[in-house]
């Protein structure tokens, strides 16, 4: 276990070492003079300014040694300052971290309260009517783009009934965004549980417990949902993953004030460090999430850790 | 399983086509192509010509889809949309397969200590979503159309050559590639003429279901305006223009969005379909 532990931890440390490493080396795809380009969309250059930030970047030097500058810079906690009022990049961003986080929660709360479900229902009538139904609407969860579905909601719920508000950041308004997250990730969540029940109803040691007289509501519940379970932990972290994927753009749909929307303010901006300190926050939640969701499918299923 | 249990993986086309997913999607997926080949001959009015009609129509007999904000025809400028957001994902796919599929093939062909490195380095791209890599790629690149479309195939490689790398495993560890290996064949030469064309249907599979989450992540880049710049008719593009109507002119948010979704469910069905056919262990499930 303690092997697993360290190598899945080593893993993840690594990953967030390469998205460091790749933030650090992007900014040099931007075409032309990447100083020039951000203070373009700003408009009041002055000499200072392409000193400051050629400085902290230092763009006077080579390639390679600006890039381990932004490694170690990052490494530090010092994610750089923003080129549109000069503030601190982490701070800023890690103040929208929270609100991101709740939507993320709730939307993956969502999510497998509609999928798993979905996935039982599917299994137990497998090849009947209702499995039909639920892999139809599964098959057309994927296909909807989230933030059309989520203007569509808008339009419906916040417009025509006057449900919920238009947009915001509160309690009231965390409904629509985590339903659109919820409904366009539980697709995955149904297939998968679908799948992995399917598998174990099959097994002996289910038809024992039938042939032992166990109610089918029993055999179900306490045999086949269990081990179920355990598949549908490891699509979480991708589910997930995916999740704040597409959590970037529903934050833009419904003016969410996550990481997301200011990381699409910035890009449209060019406010590259900002842009930069996105990719390096974003990538280290996925991958924490993720590797905490390995450790914990680790934990439930022994076979996992010896892989 | 010996080798003499598993299932051809050849497809037989008539018979393909009556799976109802397969028939259903290649029916949505027929008349979406056409619209987009036929767009300049079948558009009612120039997509880009304003006060085609009244602003803000509803749909009427003159106006199928209703217009928009500057009284341009929603129906010209949809069928115009099927063009840019087919030939954006039929560009992204192409590059990312060619790309992904190479990656892969390397990979399988690389002795084990540098095969390994390499596939690490592939799953933690792969573990980040495509849509993240490509905005990430984007806001680097720049917006604009060739940008974005370039930004989606790259997103694309992990996954390609993910795939690609599990399929040329399997065909590696048959006794032909070692009867060529032994005869003195050069790698790349294996790959090319032996591995290749055993995966290829394989691939065809993997390359609709990219074509879905190409499709998906254009429309996204664009309704975020790092894609397709407006007023070019890409249907995320319309989708953004249209946000700031939708209380008055809900139809400029209906029509483009359920072209979205046809199309990505035209190829999710196919990739669905094609995948019960070829997948050993739906066959035999169904038995």
């Amino acid at each position: 276990m303690l092997t697993f532990v360290a190598r899945r931890l080593l893993t993840a440390a690594i990953t967030i070492l390469v998205v460091v490493f790749l933030a650090g080396v992007l900014i040099h795809l931007v075409p032309g003079d990447p100083i020039t380009a951000m203070l373009a969309q700003s408009g009041n250059a002055s000499a200072a300014d392409i000193a400051r930030l050629t400085g902290q970047y230092g763009l006077d030097k080579p390639v390679w040694q600006q890039t381990l500058l932004y490694v170690s810079n990052v490494l530090q906690g010092d994610l750089g300052t923003t080129i549109r009022g000069n503030e601190p990049v982490a701070p800023l961003l890690l103040g929208r971290l929270p609100n991101t986080i709740i939507l993320a929660v709730a939307g993956l709360g969502t999510a497998l309260a509609l999928g798993i479900p979905m996935g039982v229902i599917a299994a137990v009538n497998r090849g009947r009517a209702a499995d039909f139904a639920v892999m139809l609407i599964a098959i057309l969860g994927v296909s909807i783009p989230g933030f059309w579905m989520g203007l569509t909601f808008i339009q419906f719920f916040s417009l025509h009934l006057g449900w919920f508000p238009v947009a915001g950041t509160s309690a009231r308004n965390i409904v629509l965004p985590a339903l659109t997250l919820g409904i366009v990730h539980s697709a995955l969540v149904a297939r998968m549980t679908r799948s992995a029940l399917i598998d174990i109803l099959n097994e002996d040691y289910i038809r024992t417990a039938r042939a032992r007289g166990l109610r089918e509501r029993e055999v179900l519940m306490v045999h086949a949902m269990r081990p179920a379970m355990i598949s549908v932990v490891t699509v979480v972290g991708l589910v997930f993953a995916h999740l704040l994927g597409g959590q970037v753009i529903t934050e833009n749909v419904f003016s969410w004030n996550g990481i997301g929307r200011l990381a699409i303010q910035a890009m449209l901006q060019r406010d590259y460090p900002l842009v930069q300190g996105f990719m390096v926050i974003f990538a280290t939640s996925i991958v924490l999430v993720t590797t905490a969701l390995d450790l914990l499918y680790g934990l439930l299923d022994p076979r996992v850790r010896r892989r | 399983m010996s080798d003499a249990t598993l299932p051809s993986r050849r497809l037989p086309f008539p018979a393909a086509l009556r799976r109802w997913n397969i028939a259903v999607g290649a029916l949505i997926l027929t008349i979406v192509v056409a619209g987009a080949l036929l767009a300049p001959w079948i558009s009612p009015y120039d997509p880009f010509r304003m006060a085609s009609g009244p602003r803000l129509s509803p749909p009427t007999a003159a106006h199928w889809f209703g217009t928009d904000e500057l009284g341009r025809d929603l129906f010209s400028r949809v069928l115009l949309g099927a063009r840019l957001s087919l030939g954006i994902g039929l560009a992204a796919v192409a590059a990312g397969l060619t790309f992904g599929v190479s990656f892969g093939l390397v990979i399988a062909f690389y002795p084990e200590r540098v095969k390994g490195l390499l596939l690490r380095i592939v799953d933690v791209v792969y573990s980040f979503p495509d849509t993240l890599l490509a905005l990430a790629l984007v806001a680097f690149l720049g917006p604009g159309a060739e940008n974005a479309t370039l930004a989606i195939a790259i997103s694309l490689i992990p996954f390609y050559a993910r795939v690609t790398y599990g399929l040329a495993a399997v065909e590696r560890a048959k006794p032909y590639v070692e009867a060529a290996q032994i005869a003195g064949t050069r790698a790349t030469r294996i790959m090319r003429v032996q591995v290749l064309p055993n995966i290829l249907q394989s691939l065809i599979v993997i390359g609709s279901i990219g074509f879905s989450s190409a499709i998906l992540s254009a429309a996204g880049l664009s309704f975020l305006g790092l894609g397709v710049q407006p007023p070019s008719p890409e249907w995320g593009s319309i989708l953004a223009s249209g946000r700031n109507y939708i209380a008055r002119a809900p139809w400029i948010l209906i029509f483009p969005g359920l072209a979205i979704c046809l199309t990505v469910l035209s190829f999710n069905l196919i990739g669905d379909g094609i995948r019960d056919l070829t997948d050993p262990k739906g066959r035999q499930r169904r038995i």
